[in-house]
């Protein structure tokens, strides 16, 4: 890709008319990539199972997506779906293995563990809070674990941030991280309220009366 | 054999081991100096057979300030199981055999309880840890553990 992203598009912008051509190039481009993003094969609990392998398998197949093509290797895969808590002998196993990954590369942060270390945040000696402690995270699934169709939504959403955000002009830089799963009409704060009233409901327990 | 069979045969191999009810497999409890015999023992004598050490682990109960090593037996040749567990003082050290003798297995079993309790085995070839790094401080499973990597519960 270095011809590509390096030489051409000063070439074909001195022409008439180029940055029509290379918009569509873009689009091109964009587009392929978007529909064969290749997952490294990279579990380390349970969202493994419903990630790599319920939605692989037949009845959910995601292979529709284009991307299907489990890699065991980093240098062939373009999409890093960590699937799973990272603990502190992990961490820099999964950095090794992003940067070893050729550009242009993605990473799918698949449930609460990879989020923010989920049930493990507090209290524990081991387990790293959220995989973007150690690398950059474009698309954030949650759930514990998250169904096979929030899945395939991060999935989507990352389709639509791939064609939609990057041109060749500018490799490398992309839109900014966003939040996949969330219902529309509902904000943010919206969940965070809600989530802190029902800790203060449930969470506390009185233990004199 | 079952459950009331093995508590009767077991029971004969020494006089100080007790038995705990209400458990899903018989369970009995050895005195630390104990053990090492009464491990021989219950993999060698014919209808006893404990010829496979499936898991050791152990517990750290604070309150009571002991540390409870668990010992999981299983026979291949009678099929039946046995809990074997030794008290073991949390704040003096107390020297507890390593049974590496009597399973190989213990070998690496027992580096495990060393590197997350801090269980000192006592004629262990290589106790040295096993899931943690070298360098790591302290022996996070104990109750008692603090780091600061570590967030505190909020509430």
């Amino acid at each position: 890709m270095g011809l590509v992203t390096e030489k051409l598009p000063p070439m074909i912008e001195a022409f008439p008319g180029g940055p029509a051509v290379l918009t569509s190039i873009d689009a091109v481009i964009n587009w392929a990539r978007s529909n064969s993003l290749w997952p490294l094969t990279f579990g380390t609990s349970c969202c493994a199972i419903e990630v790599m392998m319920a939605t692989g398998a037949s009845n959910h197949d995601l292979a529709r997506f284009g991307a299907e093509v489990a890699r065991p290797s980093p240098r062939q895969a373009d999409l890093l779906v960590i699937a799973g808590t990272i603990v502190k002998r992990m961490a820099p196993r999964l950095k090794t293995l992003y940067e070893q990954m050729a550009e242009p590369k993605y990473v799918i942060a698949t449930g609460a563990c990879a989020i923010s270390g989920g049930p493990f945040i507090y209290e524990s000696y081991s387990t790293i809070r959220g995989a973007h402690e150690i690398i950059p995270v474009d698309v954030y699934v949650p759930g514990c674990p998250p169904r096979p169709e929030a899945f395939f939504y991060g999935l989507l959403t990352l389709q639509k941030m791939i064609r939609e955000g990057e041109t060749i002009r500018k490799p490398g830089e992309r839109r900014k991280p966003v939040l996949a799963a969330l219902p529309p009409g509902i904000t943010l704060e919206q969940i965070r309220a809600e989530m802190i009233q029902t800790l203060e409901q449930k969470a506390v327990v009185n233990l004199n009366g | 054999m079952d459950s009331a069979e093995l508590q009767v045969v077991v029971g004969a191999l020494h006089s100080s081991l007790t038995f705990r009810e209400k458990s899903d497999r018989l369970s009995v409890v050895v005195p630390s100096d104990q053990l090492l015999s009464v491990a021989m023992k219950l993999r060698d004598s014919e209808p006893l057979s404990f010829d496979m050490l499936c898991a050791h682990t152990a517990i750290d109960w604070l309150k009571d300030e002991k540390i409870e090593l668990i010992y999981q037996l299983y026979s291949t040749k009678h099929g039946h199981h046995l809990m074997m567990s030794v008290y073991v003082s949390r704040t003096e050290a107390v020297a507890v055999p390593s049974l590496h003798t009597v399973w190989q297995i213990a070998q690496w079993q027992e580096r495990e309880v060393y590197d997350l309790f801090g269980i000192c085995y006592s004629g262990h070839p290589d106790l040295r840890r096993i899931l943690l790094e070298d360098d790591w401080k302290g022996f996070p499973l104990l109750k008692d553990y603090k780091d600061d990597f570590m967030l505190e519960r909020p509430w």
